[in-house]
């Protein structure tokens, strides 16, 4: 039961042991004990060895620049080994650069890693691997396996297309933006959205957030969790990081945070603003943009998308109705002017037959004033001749009865002379008589010509008003829309079949257009 | 025919009046009635583009009620 100095010196193996016996019993110093173990161990691990192991902690001493990683092996999901290690400075430095390098994660908690290391004891902090070198290429692939699962996973659970399935509303105009008040891809975004040359008008809030490393799931989580509260004031969510450069995007595989965001009840647009390959967060998003100014443009093209028709909406409106509206006027010019054709013709017809009755008129008021003249011109010859004869008659009388009663030749010529005269005057005043009741009578015929030509001409125009009154109610374009058509041949209207030779090209203009058309038969009808 | 419609209705009413306009199948009569609509929906949707909307203070109140409850 109690061993001997020299059995314990080489049971211990140390050779320079400084044992005491205390009654009867060898007793050993802490430091003599643990100097024993550390050289035990030291003996029997020599070399360095390859070792996989996830790492649960990396605690990282700040000041000192050493990490303590806690080593642990999981066997459905209960640790079954543990153990402490060490990563001294440079040693961290240079592994922390490669991780940086080739998996654009630093070194951090919660990883697998495989790892080269030392057994190393020492008496005053005991047992540890002291890690040597970590393999990047090792926990790339373990990333990106635990990328794989969550996207798998996802997949299954067939919420892949949830959130690339919702509406945007036509101007996602209210964004809720989870990224950091500093940072550039925020600003980046802000630049694009605030200062669009369009006039859109934003309304965005920030709901701040860590956006990498291993607290960002919980935190965006965080957030989205409270918009959720106020999601009848948004259209969408934005997640905007930047300037972060390709580091520590491992949390958007994360699959509680894919979850979230393919289950989110409005549509999720991402601008995460890396080089690297998409992140199962960014595929399942309802839109992935490269960068967060890419996601501003995304936005703005939304707004040119709704603007662009709408001002092509408003030339094209204005356009068609002007060339309506040209089209309508020319229509109504046209039947106007086959109003005025129509009418011109129309009065024309009436004018010549009104010529032509003034010309009648005119004939016989000549006739009738030229039969008067000769009337005047015999009646004034038969008195003429009378008063010759008369004179002729006296003159014989004279010269015969002269030298009989030349004594009272001058009495008998007066009394002659004054019988003469009675009579001439008597045949003048008759003849004035005769004259005057025919001036009368063509005074008369004159004035009733006047009349009857005013009465002619005041008739005709009431039956031309009619006209066109007529004309007017039968609006040709309206009548034509009734179905009624007007046919012309060589630019004429046609009114008989007796207009139309067999074969004559005919237009039939109807409300919307013309028909040309051959006659190939007519048939009279028995009606007028 | 809403009196008010919302932007969305508006923008879609709008491109049918603007195909019926382009095939040309309204009467003249109509046609004055449809641009004065055509008019009236191009202003909503304008105004919705350069529209001042949300309130950072509304939003924060309901937050912060929302979080009272929840505790």
């Amino acid at each position: 039961m109690f061993l001997g100095v020299e059995k314990v010196r080489s049971y211990l193996g140390i050779d320079d042991i400084m044992a005491e016996q205390v009654n009867d019993r060898t007793v050993f110093s802490l430091a003599e004990v643990t100097r024993s173990i550390q050289k035990t161990l030291a003996e029997r691990y020599t070399s360095t060895f390859w070792v996989k192991a996830e790492m649960n902690k990396l605690n990282l001493y700040p000041q000192s620049g050493h990490c303590y990683p806690d080593l642990v092996e999981k066997a459905d999901g209960k640790i079954v080994a543990e153990i402490r290690s060490t990563i001294w400075k440079d040693d961290y430095q240079r592994i922390n650069e490669n991780f940086l390098n080739i998996l654009h994660e630093p070194l951090k908690n919660g990883i697998n890693i495989l790892f080269c290391a030392r057994v190393s004891f020492s008496p005053l902090h005991g047992l540890s691997l002291s890690i040597l070198e970590i393999d990047p290429s090792y926990s790339l692939g373990e990333l990106e396996k635990e990328k794989q699962a969550t996207l798998d996973r996802i997949r299954q659970e067939g919420i892949y297309n949830s959130n690339k399935s919702l509406t945007l509303p036509l101007l996602p105009k209210r964004i809720a933006i989870i990224s950091v008040q500093t940072s550039k891809g925020f600003s980046d975004f802000r630049k694009v959205i605030d200062e669009n040359g369009w006039g859109y008008r934003f309304f965005y809030m920030l709901f701040p957030s860590l956006l990498q490393g291993e607290h960002a799931v919980e935190s965006i989580l965080g957030q989205l969790a409270r918009i959720k509260k106020v999601l009848h004031h948004f259209d969408a969510v934005a997640i905007i990081r930047g300037g972060g450069g390709d580091v520590g995007l491992t949390c958007y595989n994360n699959y509680e945070l894919t979850r979230e965001i393919a289950m989110y009840p409005i549509p999720v647009i991402t601008g995460i603003g890396h080089s690297t390959n998409e992140t199962v967060a960014e595929m399942v998003a309802f839109r992935n943009a490269i960068t967060p100014t890419e996601l501003a443009d995304f936005l703005i093209q939304k707004f040119h998308n709704f603007s662009v028709p709408l001002r092509n909406a408003q030339e094209s409106v204005s356009q068609r109705f002007h060339a309506r509206l040209k089209d309508e006027k020319l229509g109504m010019l046209n039947t106007v002017r086959y109003f005025k054709s129509v009418t011109v013709s129309s009065l024309g017809t009436s004018r010549n037959n009104l010529m032509h009755e003034l010309k009648a008129l005119e004939r016989q008021t000549g006739y009738f004033m030229s039969r008067n003249r000769q009337l005047q011109n015999s009646v004034n010859a038969a008195l003429q001749k009378n008063v010759k004869q008369q004179f002729g008659d006296l003159n014989r009388e004279i010269e015969g009865i002269g030298q009989f009663f030349r004594k009272d030749v001058t009495a008998i010529l007066y009394h002659k002379n004054w019988v003469i005269r009675g009579d001439a005057s008597l045949i003048q005043k008759a003849a004035q008589r005769l004259l005057l009741t025919q001036r009368q009578c063509i005074v008369t015929e004159k004035a009733n010509l006047i009349i009857q030509s005013a009465r002619f001409i005041s008739g005709s125009a009431v039956s031309l008003g009619t006209l066109n009154r007529q004309v007017e109610l039968m609006d040709p374009a309206n009548v034509l829309k009734r179905g009624y058509s007007i046919t012309l041949v060589n630019g004429k209207v046609i009114k008989s079949v007796n207009d139309v030779e067999e074969g004559a090209i005919l237009k039939t203009v109807v409300a919307d257009g013309v028909l040309t058309s051959i006659t190939s038969s007519f048939i009279k009808s028995n009606q007028p | 025919m809403k009196d008010n419609p919302s932007y969305t209705e508006a923008f879609e009413e709008l491109r049918e009046i603007v195909s019926e306009i382009e095939a040309g199948d309204i009467s003249v009569d109509d046609l004055a009635e449809k641009v004065k609509r055509a008019a009236l929906l191009i202003k909503i949707c304008k105004d919705k583009l350069s529209a001042t909307e949300g309130d950072v203070n509304k939003i924060l109140k309901e937050l912060e009620s929302g979080d009272s409850q929840g505790e």
